[in-house]
């Protein structure tokens, strides 16, 4: 049931996301086509079909003209590089059935392009939407540059300043001629105590 | 659930002779349980997908998917929607089935099928879809002619299931399948106990608020208790002539999904 609730969720999603496309995404060649994506990650499988310019999302596979078995990172990966063949021969991907479909269901995701900014000022308005997206921009700016710090510090650390922080064996050895200082203080007090001792008494 | 629901429930379930069948916790003359029923949907049709929502907290369109998954339907395949009222199964199947594929929706009642047409046509859903009126206990198809069935919360209204589910079986192509969803017996004491307080307190009422038809809901519940359980109506589709029949349990068993196959 838990399935079938991302399903229905992801459906809303992908076609709420093609139709917000600044220009139309024509789905003719996909139509009535499916292509199923089993991911590692997930026990179930994903079935992406088309029908008339929407995507349908099921959990039916034995209705699919390309199967896709991979891994959510390889998922990834294809989407930024279309690198499909160089995955399928480093194993990160199989593939069975007609290998144009998976094509041109990457080729849509890579070409989508959202003017998010105009969507929201459909919402909220103008002022407040302009507003939200400098506060986002500083956000992700001050987020990038903490990152950026972080990474610095990090490579400092390691490049640098790990070669200089103290060992464990060092701190040791250095208690360990703290401690010797130390009996040595003690011992000279002692004597010290008895010479003054037998002065004394002479 | 009253002490007298609590009775009626166990001695009524198996006491209904050739003449009578249940309406409800009551006994009525087969003859009078077609007009009762539909009374009952007339009355109910222009709110039933509100109330539909509302009585399972959106959970109905849930199960619906489960089923469309479970029916393995390919493009170009023929499908009944049987008594598929407001057409939630038939939007689904017509997309999957394609322009080469049919669904039949059917009902065995007009406002159903009214309020069904209005929403599919509204969906811009028009090209693969028939509508019928008909009684599933005689089905006016030809001997097999379809590739998948499917009755959802349909058959415990149908005054002889035996006969409906023969009537299906007739109608399905060898390798065709049907699929059953409808309210059964929850598996858990504590489920049972709470879903039996919902049904005769909370949903007539319910039903009373929105649809201004509180009747209808009772009877709604009270038909939910007479339906046989899981095991039986399995039992039932083997004894129709199905084949590698199975059901599967939704939400704790308040729901299960039957399939059974003609080979």
């Amino acid at each position: 049931m838990l399935q079938q609730a991302f399903f229905s969720s992801l459906e809303l999603l992908i076609n709420k996301t093609l139709s917000l496309n600044t220009t139309p995404i024509g789905l003719n060649k996909l139509e009535q086509k499916t292509l199923t994506i089993v991911l590692s990650e997930l026990n179930f499988p994903i079935s992406l079909s088309v029908n008339n310019n929407k995507v349908l999302v099921s959990g039916l596979t034995n209705r699919a003209d390309c199967t896709l078995k991979t891994s959510m990172q390889t998922l990834q990966e294809l989407k930024t590089n279309q690198q499909l063949t160089e995955l399928i021969k480093q194993d990160k991907l199989d593939l069975t059935g007609d290998i144009k479909i998976a094509q041109q269901f990457a080729s849509i995701a890579e070409n989508l392009n959202i003017d998010w900014q105009s969507e929201l000022a459909l919402h909220i308005g103008d002022v407040p939407t302009h507003k939200l997206m400098q506060l986002g921009k500083k956000v992700v700016n001050k987020l990038q540059f903490s990152a950026k710090q972080i990474q610095a510090d990090a490579s400092e650390y390691i490049v640098h300043e790990k070669r200089l922080v103290v060992t464990r064996s060092q701190i040791d050895h250095f208690n360990q001629q703290v401690d010797q200082v130390s009996k040595q203080v003690d011992e000279i007090t002692t004597r010290i105590n008895q010479l003054t001792k037998g002065l004394a008494n002479t | 659930m009253s002490d007298q629901q609590q009775n009626q429930y166990p001695d009524t379930k198996n006491s209904t002779s050739d003449n009578t069948t249940h309406f409800g916790y009551k006994t009525i003359d087969k003859k009078d349980k077609v007009s009762m029923v539909a009374g009952v949907f007339h009355s109910v049709a222009k709110q039933y997908d509100v109330m539909n929502d509302l009585m399972s907290f959106g959970v109905h369109r849930l199960w619906k998917r489960f089923t469309i998954d479970a029916s393995g339907v390919r493009p170009g395949n023929k499908v009944l929607d049987l008594a598929g009222g407001t057409g939630d199964l038939t939007a689904k199947f017509s997309q999957l089935v394609g322009k080469n594929g049919k669904v039949v929706l059917a009902d065995i009642n007009s406002s159903m099928l009214n309020v069904g047409r209005d929403k599919l046509r509204d969906k811009g859903l028009v090209k693969n879809i028939n509508y019928v009126q008909a009684n599933a206990q005689y089905l006016p198809f030809e001997d097999n002619s379809f590739d998948i069935v499917t009755i959802a919360f349909g058959l415990r209204n149908v005054t002889d299931k035996d006969m409906a589910l023969r009537s299906i079986y007739r109608v399905l192509k060898p390798g065709g399948r049907l699929l059953v969803l409808e309210f059964s017996k929850p598996e858990y004491e504590l489920l049972n106990k709470a879903y039996d307080f919902y049904s005769f307190n909370i949903l007539p009422k319910i039903g009373e608020l929105v649809a201004k038809d509180g009747d209808s809901y009772q009877y709604l519940a009270e038909s939910i208790r007479m339906h046989p359980d899981q095991e039986t109506l399995k039992t039932m589709m083997n004894d129709a002539g199905f084949e590698q029949t199975s059901f599967k349990n939704l939400t704790g068993g308040v729901v299960a999904l039957h399939k059974g196959y003609k080979f």
